[in-house]
């Protein structure tokens, strides 16, 4: 009987925290910062179902906004002709799309999967982005859906809880996998295509599962973005969104469940959260030409001293841990200093908010995590509580090798 | 919905008339991704990265010749009225491909050197990284808004050429010529009437007068009749003068090219270093040096391209000008089969043609999706590309 107990209770479990993401709501009582928390909530899905095609299965995509935009797009569309408020109640529509979206998604995924599965690498990529293309400039093509001026969603369906249950279905679906002989399949065509086809795995038909899989969830998040947003804009749908979902399963490690959601979260929190940043006594902050040749200036310093830490200190153990921590962070005294050293030159004479360099610092953040940490923050791990214990181990003092 | 939404466009036709000019222009368009596609292509070839920087690349190209021209004196704002030379856009164009290769050398140092060990997913996280930088990081220092344009003054080759492969049927000559007699008689007419009637103003004439002055506008509506048949009935090419040397620039530079990559010592690294990275490193052959010359010359050929392009076009500039016809540029090489020179050259050409083409053929709205069909239509052939060789993975 443990068996069910645990299944019954970890849906328990779902549910409960997907009904406290949307009690939050009333909590934060902002209604800008709360919808910032649930588009976030949409991201995790479409990174971690990204992850299952890119980071388990090594299938480089990078044409993920294709799936999300036919997912919104159709069920948007549906909505606005078909829905009628009396007839059915408005979430069981909205799940009801949930799984239209879904198929719509990945029955274009098994049409864009099975003849291009066959190309590998960069020509898989450039394929996948060329139907991204294709699609965005299709729907700014069809009149019925507002060409590119995009249309509006009527009526608006919000359920916040929707969002996270779609989140935490994608999660336990991924986690599941991986767990299970069945997952193992997907990391052996990541790790050797010609090895795991000597070993009996049909790999164009692991690769197509997770191709369908994965769009099938983008789908389903698209289509809860739409009727949360209430307005499609072909412009949300193009390949700067396929760029940053992809950056987001690698920030956060390809292949690493937790790296993904961590990353979705934070590189969506991220720029709203630049957008109002306010120095201590209340005044939106502000750097001049001086501060910003500080980022560069500290950027490169970084780099530099984390790399140099590592031949300073050959052996691992709390002194090189300290000094990896000081040359990550002392760097950054360079922007208030020449922020006010050089306030007074013609460097200086203009001075830029934060809120419009947000997006510099956004690149300035995918280039530093790059360099620093290849594989992405988390690695090929997993969060666990032994993973934590390690991170604080190595500032023990005694370690061997 | 269906049938209805394709009927006008099947009951116009396409206009064979025009064929030689779409022709014409794509082919122009298609030399200058051509050049962009290069850029892409050798860098690829060398060390097996997208640089999605590229576009880029080829956007502060164009703002460093918009630059060079304002110093030059034709900003909007400077007085006093500079005369085009060829001088002017000679130094535009040089100070371009300086510009950009010292940015891609930087670029290549900087941001893609330190990753060269790494996989290259996380390359290509960096060159979008990279990209992003320069897009929002330029529009802090660059004039963005409102979005400036090189001024048309600064090009000495304005002069138009008209090429005329067939003539008009003589009959629609005829016809143009008797209308335009006929629109001359009318106009002296109107002045004669007005003259008598003694007002300076149409609207003031006589309900005589009138008519007099519609007869006259008749024989306007005739002469744009009669003068538009002539037009549809005869095949001609306009071919502006600045586009035959961007052409002519484009061919030059092509050759240099070629001649630095098949006759020079340099260029037999860089090919050497593009055939087998580990082994030319171990043959003596400096590949850092090599990956740098590399991103230099590619980034020159799209300063170079950038250059004549917002030049000789006159499109306003953002800082996000680079990124269509980077993303068009990266299809061209692509298409040619990645890593390969005539490749790159071939699969431009391509391009160009495809979207003059599918404008011509009234898919003005589909023209961005177009190159990307002809892309993945040839991928599933030919999943090396064109002139690219699909090696099987050796195990």
């Amino acid at each position: 009987m443990k068996f069910w107990t645990v299944r019954l209770l970890s849906v328990a479990a779902a549910f409960a925290f997907a009904f406290a993401m949307q009690g939050l709501g009333s909590v934060i009582g902002d209604d800008y910062a709360y919808r910032v928390i649930n588009v976030s909530g949409i991201f995790i899905t479409l990174a971690v179902s990204l992850n299952l095609i890119n980071g388990i299965t090594g299938q480089f995509s990078i044409g993920h906004a294709a799936f999300y935009q036919v997912g919104a797009y159709v069920t948007g569309y549906m909505t606005l002709k078909m829905f009628d408020p009396g007839g059915m109640h408005p979430t069981l529509w909205l799940i009801m799309m949930m799984f239209v979206g879904a198929v719509a998604a990945g029955l274009l995924g098994l049409v864009v999967g099975l003849p291009s599965l066959r190309l590998r690498g960069d020509y898989l990529a450039i394929v996948t982005l060329g139907f991204n293309e294709i699609i965005r400039i299709i729907s700014t093509n069809i009149p019925e859906v507002g060409g590119a001026a995009g249309f509006n969603i009527k009526p608006k369906i919000v359920e916040p809880w929707l969002i996270w249950m779609l989140a935490v279905i994608c999660i336990a679906l991924s986690r599941n996998l991986l767990k299970n002989a069945h997952g193992l399949t997907f990391w052996a065509v990541r790790e050797d295509e010609v090895a795991s086809s000597a070993m009996g795995v049909n790999n164009t038909r692991i690769k197509v599962v997770a191709f369908v899989v994965g769009s099938a969830l983008a789908g389903a998040a698209g289509v809860l973005y739409g009727h949360f947003e209430g307005f499609l804009d072909p412009k949300v749908f193009g390949m700067q969104q396929s760029f940053i979902i992809l950056t987001m399963v690698v920030l956060g490690g390809t292949g690493s469940i937790t790296g993904s959601a961590l990353a979705a979260v934070f590189l969506t929190v991220l720029p709203e959260y630049l957008r109002d940043l306010k120095d201590p006594t209340g005044n939106e902050l502000a750097l001049n030409g001086g501060g910003i040749i500080g980022v560069f200036a500290a950027s490169i310093l970084m780099i530099w001293a984390v790399k140099r830490m590592k031949t300073m200190f050959p052996v691992k153990g709390r002194n090189r841990s300290l000094a990896e921590v000081g040359a990550h962070l002392v760097p950054w005294a360079l922007v208030p200093l020449l922020n006010a050293v050089l306030a007074s030159t013609p460097l200086a004479a203009n001075t830029y908010r934060v809120s419009e360099l947000r997006m510099v610092f956004f690149a300035l953040v995918l280039i530093l995590v790059m360099q620093l940490r290849p594989s992405g923050v988390f690695g090929h791990h997993e969060f666990s509580w032994n993973w934590l214990k390690s991170l604080f181990s190595r500032f023990r003092k005694e370690q061997t090798a | 919905m269906g049938l209805e939404l394709y009927l006008p466009l099947v009951a116009a036709g396409p206009d064979f008339s025009t064929l030689p000019q779409q022709l014409t222009n794509g082919l122009i368009l298609g030399s200058i991704y051509a050049l962009i596609a290069l850029g892409y292509t050798m860098v690829y070839g060398v060390l097996r990265l997208i640089n999605f920087a590229h576009g880029e690349v080829y956007m502060l190209g164009a703002y460093t010749a918009l630059l060079v021209s304002w110093a030059f004196g034709f900003a909007p704002t400077s007085p006093g009225d500079p005369k085009a030379s060829v001088l002017v856009l000679a130094v535009m164009l040089l100070a371009s491909m300086v510009v950009c290769a010292a940015v891609g050398a930087v670029i290549e140092y900087l941001a893609y050197r330190p990753m060269r060990k790494q996989s290259r997913i996380s390359a290509l996280i960096t060159a979008i990284g990279v990209s992003l930088l320069l897009q929002y990081g330029g529009a802090l220092f660059l004039p963005a808004s409102p979005p400036p344009t090189i001024s048309g003054k600064v090009d000495p080759f304005a002069s138009i050429a008209t090429l005329t492969l067939s003539p008009p049927p003589a009959d629609l000559v005829d016809a143009e010529e008797a209308a335009r007699a006929e629109l001359a008689a009318r106009e002296t007419s109107l002045e004669q009437t007005m003259e008598a009637e003694g007002v300076r103003n149409q609207f003031d004439l006589s309900p005589e007068g009138k008519e007099v002055l519609q007869a006259k506008q008749a024989a306007e509506r005739e002469v744009n009749r009669t003068a538009g048949a002539v037009e549809t009935g005869s095949i001609t090419i306009k071919l502006p003068q600045n586009r035959l040397v961007i052409l002519g620039t484009v061919v030059g530079l092509m050759a240099a090219l070629w001649f630095l990559v098949m006759k020079t010592k340099t260029g037999r690294s860089m090919r050497a270093a593009s055939h087998d990275f580990e082994s030319a490193s171990l043959m003596g052959i400096n590949v850092n040096r090599v990956v740098s010359i590399t991103f230099m010359i590619g980034s020159a050929l799209a300063g170079a391209g950038a250059m004549m392009n917002a030049t000789f076009t006159g499109t306003s500039l953002t800082t996000f000008y680079g990124l269509l016809p980077g993303v068009k540029a990266f299809v061209a090489a692509v298409l040619g089969g990645i890593g390969n020179i005539p490749g790159a050259v071939l699969g431009g050409l391509i391009m160009g043609l495809a979207e003059e083409l599918s404008v011509w053929a009234g898919f003005s709205g589909y023209k961005d999706a177009v190159a990307f069909i002809i892309l993945i239509v040839v991928l599933l052939f030919r999943p090396g590309g064109l002139l690219g060789s699909s090696k099987v993975e050796k195990v």
